[in-house]
C-alpha cells in the first residue's frame, strides 16, 4: 500500500485505479498521480499553469 | 490514415477558408477525407460536420471547430511547420480528431463521434448549442490547442459590457464634462472596481475588463456615446451583482448593461479520462501539465449540460491562436494523433 509523500499516511488504491489517475491523500488532501499500478507507485499530480488562449 | 495523410488532410482542411458561418467548404471537404478515412460521415442540421466510429451504447465525443477568425493564410509547409489560417486554432486539434479516430481500434461497446462545430469563433456558438441537447456522452474531448502536453481542464467565462448614454448637445466651451468623458471616466471606474476585486487573485480567478469600441457621435441636438466591451469572469462569477455595480457607476446619465453570459468552467481531474490522457502524454515521453485558460471554448457551453469528464486538448502554441504567422509544428501534431489515439481506445466512463 503506498503512503503520502507529504504525511505517510497510507493510500489504499481502488481495484479498477489505473496509471496516470490523480487520487488525493484521504489525511492530508494532497493530490498525487498514479505512476503504476504494480508496484504501486505514486508522484505528485501535476501542477496546474495559466495560459492565454480560445 | 498515416502520418502523410493526416498532414495532406490538415493542410487541405486549412485550404479550404472557413471564417464563421461560411464553413460548408471545409465541412464537405473533410467529410469527404474522413470517410474515405473508414468514419460514417454526415452534416447535421446546424452545418456541423460529424464523423463516427463504433457502435456505443458508451459515447466518447471529440468536439472541434471548423471555423476560424478571418483573414486567410494560404497554407505552407517548410522547415517542419504548416502556416496557415486555423493550424492551431482550431483545425490541427480537430484534424487530429479525425485522424486519431480513423487509427483507433475502437473497443467494443464505444462509439466515438468527431464533431467539427461552425461557429465557434462567433458568439452564437452556434455548432456547440446545436449538439448540446443531442449527445450525452460519456466522456468529451475539446479540440482546442493546449499543446501536445498539455491538458486543459478550465476555461474562463465571459459578458458583454454596453453602456449607452446621451445628453443635449452643448459648445465645448460650455461648462460640464462632455459625454465623452463622462463615459471614460465610467470604464476608469470599471477598471478600478475590477483592480480592486482582483487583489491577490491568480489570473483564472480574476475579473479582467476588455474595452472594445468606444463611439460617440451628434446631430447637432444630442450627443451620445456607445461603448462595448466584455469582461472575463472567473468561476462563481455573480453576474447581477455585477450588473448592479456597472449600472450604479452610470446612474443618472447612462444605461450600463450585460449580456451573452457564458459562464466560467473548470472540469474535475479524477477521471478515467484525465488518467488516461496522463498515460498516453508519458507513453510519448512527455510530461503531462495541467492548463487553466483565459479565454472561453465551447467547453463552457457543453459542459454544464453534458455534465461528464471533460478536457480540451490539441496541438498547437495558442499565443498564435488568430496571429499573422498562425503555424504548427508537424512533428507535435503527429504526437498529438497519437495521443489521441493511445487515448480514445481506454477506459473513459
Amino acid at each position: 500500500m503506498p503512503k503520502c509523500l507529504e504525511c505517510d499516511a497510507e493510500i489504499t488504491l481502488k481495484a479498477d485505479v489505473e496509471a496516470g489517475e490523480i487520487i488525493d491523500c484521504p489525511d492530508c488532501g494532497t493530490e498525487f498521480e498514479v505512476r503504476s499500478v504494480d508496484p504501486p507507485t505514486l508522484d505528485h499530480a501535476p501542477q496546474e499553469e495559466e495560459d492565454w488562449g480560445e | 490514415m498515416n502520418d502523410q495523410d493526416a498532414i495532406a488532410l490538415l493542410r487541405d482542411l486549412c485550404g479550404a477558408y472557413s471564417p464563421s458561418g461560411e464553413e460548408a467548404e471545409a465541412v464537405a471537404l473533410l467529410a469527404e477525407r474522413a470517410a474515405a478515412a473508414g468514419l460514417s460521415t454526415s452534416i447535421d442540421g446546424a452545418g456541423n460536420f460529424i464523423g463516427e466510429r463504433g457502435n456505443g451504447p458508451a459515447t466518447v465525443v471529440l468536439l472541434g471547430h471548423i471555423d476560424t477568425v478571418e483573414g486567410f493564410i494560404s497554407p505552407t509547409i517548410a522547415d517542419g511547420r504548416l502556416q496557415a489560417r486555423g493550424a492551431v486554432d482550431a483545425k490541427g486539434p480537430l484534424a487530429a480528431f479525425v485522424a486519431a479516430t480513423s487509427r483507433a481500434v475502437i473497443p467494443e461497446g464505444v462509439k466515438v463521434v468527431v464533431i467539427g462545430a461552425v461557429e465557434e469563433e462567433a458568439a452564437s456558438s452556434k455548432g456547440a448549442r446545436y449538439v448540446c441537447n443531442r449527445y450525452a456522452p460519456t466522456a468529451t474531448i475539446i479540440g482546442e490547442p493546449s499543446g501536445t502536453s498539455g491538458i486543459t481542464l478550465g476555461y474562463k467565462g465571459r459578458v458583454g459590457l454596453t453602456l449607452v448614454a446621451q445628453q443635449p448637445h452643448a459648445h465645448t466651451a460650455a461648462e460640464g464634462r462632455s459625454i465623452a468623458a463622462l463615459a471614460a471616466a465610467w470604464w476608469t471606474r470599471v477598471e478600478e472596481y475590477c483592480d480592486r476585486r482582483n487583489h491577490n487573485h491568480r489570473t483564472f480567478d480574476r475579473l479582467d475588463p476588455h474595452l472594445a469600441e468606444f463611439h460617440t457621435s451628434t446631430d447637432g441636438f444630442t450627443d451620445r456615446v456607445d461603448v462595448r466591451g466584455s469582461l472575463r469572469l472567473p468561476p462563481e462569477a455573480d453576474v447581477d451583482e455585477l450588473h448592479r455595480r456597472v449600472a450604479e457607476l452610470a446612474a443618472n446619465w447612462g444605461d450600463a448593461s450585460l449580456s451573452g453570459h457564458l459562464p466560467a468552467f473548470r472540469s474535475d481531474r479524477k477521471t478515467k479520462l484525465v488518467g488516461a490522457m496522463i498515460r498516453a502524454i508519458r507513453e510519448d515521453s512527455r510530461e503531462p501539465t495541467f492548463k487553466l485558460k483565459t479565454g472561453t471554448s465551447d467547453m463552457n457551453v457543453v459542459g454544464p449540460v453534458w455534465q461528464c469528464p471533460i478536457v480540451a486538448y490539441g496541438p498547437g502554441d495558442s499565443r498564435l491562436d488568430h496571429a499573422p504567422d498562425e503555424h504548427i509544428v508537424l512533428d507535435e501534431y503527429l504526437a498529438a494523433v497519437r495521443v489521441l489515439t493511445r487515448t480514445i481506445v481506454s477506459r473513459l466512463g
